[in-house]
Parts: C-alpha cells; sequence; structure tokens
C-alpha cells in the first residue's frame, strides 16, 4: 500500500464505528451543557467564553469521528465567520439599545422589562458564546489545514 | 448512617488506589499504547468509583442527578479517548514498544 507514496502524503482517512457511535450519542448532550453552562453565567461559575468552547468542541468531535476534511466541507467557510458576525452584531444591537432609549451603553434597565439587568447579561453572554464558538471552529479548521496552505483562506 | 459512611469511605479509597496505578502506569510504562492502556481502563474506574463516592454524599437531591450524569459520560468518553488517540498512533506509524528493540 505504501509504494509510490510520498511520506507526508495524508492517507484518505478511515472512520472507526466506535469513535462515530460515541460522537453521535454525547454530540446533543454536549450541546445541552454548553447552553446551560452559557445560561449560568449570570449567577454562578460559567459564562459566555466556556460555554462557547464547549459549543465549539462539538465541531471537533465531528472532525475526529468523520474526518477532517469531510467535516470542512459540511461546515462550510460561511458558518463560522457567520456565527462572529452575528455574535458580534447582538451585542452592538443590546449595548446600543439603551443607548436609543435614553439611557447609556449597556443599561439594561432602560429596557424596562421585568428583569431587565438579567435577561440583557444572558443575552451578552449567548453573544459571547456564538463568538467563542465561531472561532474554535475556525481555529481548528486553520490549524488542521497545516503549514501548506498560505494564511486561512480555507477556513 | 454509619454504613452509608463505610460505603462512601471504601468508594473514594479504591477510586484513589485505580487512580494511583494510572499514573503509575503513566509514568513506568514504555510506549504510547502501553500507557493509554493504563491510563484508559484504571482512571476510568478510578474516576467512576469516586463519583459514585460523591453522588452518595449528596444523598438525592438535584447535584445526585449531575454527579450521575458526569459519571454516565466519563464512562463513555474517557475509553472512546483512549481509542482516539491510540487510533491517531497507529495511523501516524508508531511501532509497538518490544523486548526486541532494547537500545531506544
Amino acid at each position: 500500500m505504501s509504494d509510490s507514496t510520498d511520506e507526508r502524503t495524508p492517507t484518505p482517512y478511515v472512520e472507526s464505528p466506535i469513535i462515530m457511535a460515541t460522537v453521535r450519542i454525547i454530540t446533543p448532550f454536549v450541546f445541552t451543557f454548553g447552553l446551560f453552562v452559557m445560561f449560568h453565567g449570570a449567577d454562578s461559575s460559567g459564562g459566555g467564553f466556556q460555554g462557547g468552547v464547549i459549543v465549539g468542541t462539538i465541531v471537533l468531535m465531528l472532525g475526529m469521528a468523520f474526518g477532517i476534511e469531510t467535516t470542512r466541507n459540511w461546515v462550510g467557510p460561511k458558518l463560522p465567520v457567520g456565527l462572529v458576525g452575528s455574535g458580534v452584531l447582538a451585542f452592538i444591537l443590546i449595548g446600543t439599545g439603551p443607548v436609543l432609549l435614553g439611557g447609556s451603553f449597556l443599561e439594561y434597565h432602560a429596557y424596562e422589562i421585568h428583569h431587565a439587568s438579567k435577561y440583557g447579561i444572558e443575552l451578552v453572554e449567548l453573544a459571547i458564546g456564538l463568538i467563542v464558538s465561531g472561532i474554535v471552529t475556525g481555529l481548528f479548521f486553520v490549524i488542521a489545514s497545516g503549514m501548506e496552505d498560505n494564511g486561512g483562506e480555507t477556513a | 448512617m454509619e454504613i452509608q459512611e463505610i460505603l462512601i469511605l471504601l468508594l473514594t479509597c479504591s477510586g484513589v488506589f485505580f487512580a494511583v496505578v494510572a499514573a503509575i502506569g503513566l509514568v513506568r510504562l514504555p510506549d504510547v499504547y502501553t500507557r493509554t492502556h493504563s491510563a484508559s481502563k484504571s482512571e476510568t474506574f478510578g474516576a467512576v468509583l469516586t463519583l459514585t463516592a460523591v453522588a452518595i454524599t449528596f444523598g438525592g437531591d438535584l447535584s445526585t442527578l449531575k454527579t450521575v450524569l458526569l459519571l454516565v459520560f466519563m464512562f463513555l468518553t474517557n475509553p472512546t479517548a483512549a481509542h482516539a488517540i491510540v487510533r491517531a498512533a497507529a495511523d501516524q506509524g508508531i511501532e509497538p514498544w518490544t523486548t526486541e528493540e532494547e537500545e531506544s
């Protein structure tokens, strides 16, 4: 099999049924746990950064189970960028909303909802989680693409 | 109450024992396959036993449920992670350690 193949050419990835089965079972729980950690950031340990990393780990697990190139083609180049962009956009919207309503930046009491501060912090945590999960996904693909490509265009 | 404390103590001590066995194997064994073999089995067992002790200590509230969930997922993911590491090592062409070649 190894005749005439170069030392560094990667062999096509063969899936392991054990890893695939485990990833299939684990993935929804990991996603739920990531959201749980994100929403716990306001009043206990946890937060957007940790939860975002946990949600971003899902793509890492899929990459390990089904092959990195397959996962890269499945996820596509737009999803990580879209996650980061929508997270930043959500944070800016939440932050500048009170300014439009007559308060200062991130002053949640200007929204005049019952627990405005609580819901505002949760939404900001969710936005941070979106950004972090997008960045973790993109970084994984950039690192996995190796040093041959010039820059991170393939992510 | 007394028998519960004895059970917790027993589970914790055996969990610590298996964790120590895993650590000794990780330090003493020669290559990646044997080290993963030692670490995955003993470490999973040690973590599961210790988490069982923690679940009994919490005594039936929400924390017990969380600990049991953690235990189940530890039981699922820990051997799979070891399998993935060893598979990657075999894909990279790392030769298993044998007694024939002593010089490395």
